[in-house]
């Protein structure tokens, strides 16, 4: 038998155990908005029984651990899908402003270059696309009027404006490239932070945890917020070790516990072409997602391969049009010059000469005489000649396909997007249905914890009360 | 399944989210009536619109070609009708210089021949936006030179034009040469207006000598002249023929250019328009949509437990 003091114990520990069950509660409804937070519990259980005459007699029931509730295999899910959207996050944004760069825009109502054109109603692309037709179309208008200035003048206008689109387009993307690059170094340093801090929070649970055993509940969930932290930047295994969580990207062992055993550095692995690798070691990491993986990808790939394109159309378009100029003759009588200078997209440029003079343009094939369009001929006659450098296709094709390639790509990472987002969505709302903190549950539990502690209180004002007869009995 | 206190405001906020998306879409396709704007939105479409893109700017360039050549048609054509003109009156005079005229009449039928010699240099010298008409490809010097004896009379037209003409592109590798050189006694390439080897014809020679025959009042000589004044009628004639077939061909090939630009303009239509119906009608079904959405979650967030504890 507990006695009266026995008794008056137990409801003391019923008192603090439902008051333990009132804070966690207020705990929870604090976390309400902490993405980050998975709700607790109070774990409570009946206090060691005493034997009795008459048997085993309960003495109550006391908190024993405050429980987390997560889902390890969801949150390891959750690590490895953020991980992939890091990639394709990446991948979109380099994309997007590579597209948006190239300026490349049907607009049905747009004033390009060529009024012609778009009174008969198929618009403009409004960008170097526009510009090269609007360059064969202007060799086409001197063909007719070989001797007229004004019509040498539109032709030079109209060069220096395909020039100038190349030279802008060049320009921004070379700098889309750089900011990859301070990308992917950005992301190299936050995941190098994130790395000490997840050892960092390793040693802080370990510590915690070495005492009485129970789960550091809240260094827990700041940890699992880390880990999917740098899942964004790069894949990452995980495996539990006698320190913590022990953390490796690409098979390479960053994190051991409470160490940061490696971190990843950039490096130039030749012609400035940016990679990722150990600070120990000297091969490129295989990434395989992560916005690491996803900004190197889109950099190295797509935005290369436009750029590659870029150069190959501004360069063979100045060859083959400079190989015709210089067997012209211009109006003064001047031969041998070139048409365009510069040997690629970034630096290609109408000869200024011919700019400050356009009787330089050499229309003629034949000295002398000005009313001859032979050159001028021929020049616009490229605009449908397939070129061997461009895969067989005219220069007009040949960009068309660039700008269809960067579409493509973008459209496929928007639709891997979509569809990722939407896994993400699903495995969110499947961990907020474990972990998520409801206010209706709490403040559920909090009334109940609240009724507990009113029946505690009673219990204890009900022994007080018998105490007072048993004490008063001897008057 | 559970539902913790944020599924309900984080799955409102994504669906709301991607309404809003779907409306800003198609407000956009109905305020520009384009499916499509950038290559990302349909690859395939922009890659062949700006195919279709480029081959309009070739139409719209043949077309200003084509007219850019009428135009020199219908002024080689004006020449020819003054040259006609000019060609009548030699070939009258001719006929009329018979041995029944005295040559006082003789005389004066030479001095209108003279008069009409320097009209046919004026009319070989016609110039357009600058350039010099039959002057082959050198257009930048007068094609006839009149050298004048002291009476000031055309003793010879010297030609220093060429028998090389400028041919522009009136559709894909279909060039046209208009204007005729002013002579061609290469007995190759295209015939001369004024003088041409193969057909015998040199209308500055023969009016030359037509004048000087008179002068002389040599009626004899005069029969040769109106001979060789037919040939150049002949020549002329020849002219017109083919300044009426090009005239015909550039007119076929602007219809054919213009049949060729609604073509692509409808092409490119399919391509890229948006069906403005169905995408009115989408718009209102995703506007109806993301109401419906704001109403229930207005109405699902207010309602709490709290509001029913004391």
């Amino acid at each position: 038998m507990l006695g009266l003091f026995g008794t008056l114990n137990l409801g003391a520990r019923s008192l603090q155990t439902q008051q333990q069950g009132v804070e966690v509660a207020g705990h929870n409804l604090a976390n309400v908005n902490n993405p980050a937070y998975a709700r607790q519990r109070l774990q409570i259980a009946t206090s060691n029984a005493i034997p009795t005459a008459v048997g085993w007699q309960g003495t109550g029931a006391a908190g024993t651990a405050i429980n987390q509730l997560r889902d390890t295999l969801l949150d390891r899910q959750m690590v490895a899908e953020l991980s992939v959207q890091g990639s394709l996050a990446a991948r979109q944004r380099a994309l997007q402003f590579a597209e948006a760069n190239l300026g490349e825009r049907i607009d049905r109502n747009a004033v390009g270059t060529d009024a012609a054109a778009e009174a008969g109603g198929v618009g403009s692309s409004q960008g170097i696309s526009d510009a090269i037709n609007g360059l064969f179309a202007a060799f086409q208008s001197v063909s007719t009027q070989p001797s007229s200035l004004t019509e040498r003048q539109a032709l030079l206008m109209r060069a220096a404006e395909l020039t100038g689109r190349f030279n802008t387009v060049a320009a921004r993307l070379s700098d889309l490239h750089k900011s990859l690059d301070e990308s992917v170094s950005a992301d190299v340093s936050s995941a190098n932070a994130l790395l000490a801090e997840i050892a960092r929070l390793n040693d802080q649970v370990y510590r915690a945890e070495t005492g009485d055993g129970s789960p550091a509940n809240d260094l827990r969930d700041l940890r699992q917020q880390k880990l999917e932290e740098l899942a964004r930047f790069a894949p990452i295994e995980l495996g539990e070790g006698p320190g913590g969580l022990n953390v490796s990207v690409s098979g390479q062992l960053l994190v051991q516990g409470t160490q940061v055993e490696d971190t990843i550095e950039l490096y130039d692995a030749g012609g400035g072409q940016l990679l990722v690798r150990t600070a120990t070691g000297s091969q490129p990491l295989n990434l395989t997602s992560g916005s690491l993986a996803g900004t190197i990808e889109a950099r190295d790939g797509s935005l290369a391969g436009l750029r590659t394109a870029l150069d190959a159309s501004a360069a063979g378009l100045a060859a083959a049009v400079n190989s015709i100029h210089r067997t012209g003759f211009g109006l003064t009588g001047a031969t041998g010059a070139d048409f365009f200078t510069g040997s690629g997209a970034g630096d290609i440029a109408v000869n200024a000469a011919l700019l400050a003079d356009p009787a330089l343009f050499q229309a003629a094939g034949v000295s002398g005489n000005h009313g001859d369009n032979q050159v001028a001929l021929a020049l616009a006659q490229l605009a449908d000649s397939p070129r061997a450098a461009l895969g067989q296709q005219t220069f007009a094709r040949h960009f068309g396909a660039a700008v269809a390639a960067v579409g493509q790509s973008l459209a496929g990472v928007n639709s891997q997007q979509t569809s990722q987002q939407a896994v993400l969505d699903l495995l969110e709302a499947r961990r907020n249905s474990v972990s998520g903190v409801s206010l209706d549950e709490e403040m559920t539990d909090m009334m109940k914890f609240q009724k507990a502690y009113t029946a505690s209180a009673r219990l204890v004002s009900t022994i007080d009360e018998m105490l007072e007869t048993v004490v008063n009995m001897k008057r | 399944m559970r539902v913790s206190s944020n599924t309900f405001p984080d799955s409102l906020v994504t669906q709301l989210g991607r309404l809003s998306a779907h409306q800003v879409r198609l407000q956009t396709e109905a305020a520009t009536g384009q499916r499509m704007a950038v290559a990302s939105d349909d690859p395939v479409a922009m890659r062949r619109t700006l195919d279709l893109q480029a081959q309009a700017h070739s139409v719209a360039q043949y077309q200003r070609n084509i007219a850019r050549q009428e135009e020199l048609a219908d002024a080689v054509f004006a020449s020819l009708k003054n040259l006609q003109k000019v060609s009548d009156r030699a070939g009258e005079i001719a006929t009329l210089a018979d041995g029944l005229k005295s040559p006082e009449q003789l005389r004066a039928y030479a001095a209108e021949i003279d008069q009409l010699l320097h009209q046919a240099v004026q009319i070989a010298n016609t110039t357009n936006r600058g350039d010099y008409l039959f002057a082959g490809t050198r257009t930048d010097q007068p094609p006839f030179i009149a050298a004048t004896n002291a009476d000031g009379q055309v003793a010879s037209v010297a030609w220093q034009g060429n028998a090389t003409v400028p041919a522009a592109e009136i559709a894909p590798a279909q060039a046209l040469a208009i204007q005729p050189p002013g002579a061609n006694s290469s007995g190759a390439g295209p015939r001369g207006l004024f003088a041409d080897s193969r057909s015998g014809a040199d209308f500055f020679a023969h009016l030359v000598a037509l004048r000087d025959h008179l002068a002389a009042a040599d009626v004899g000589a005069v029969e040769t002249d109106r001979a060789q004044l037919a040939r150049d009628e002949d020549n002329l004639l020849y002219h017109y023929g083919l300044n009426g077939a090009l005239q015909s061909r550039l007119e076929a090939a602007a219809a054919g250019m213009s049949g060729q630009s609604l073509a692509l303009e409808s092409s490119v239509s399919r391509e890229v328009d948006a069906d403005l119906a169905q995408t009115l009608v989408r718009l209102n079904e995703t506007q109806n949509a993301y109401q419906a959405a704001l109403q229930t979650g207005a109405s699902m967030l207010r309602l709490s437990l709290l509001d029913y504890l004391r």
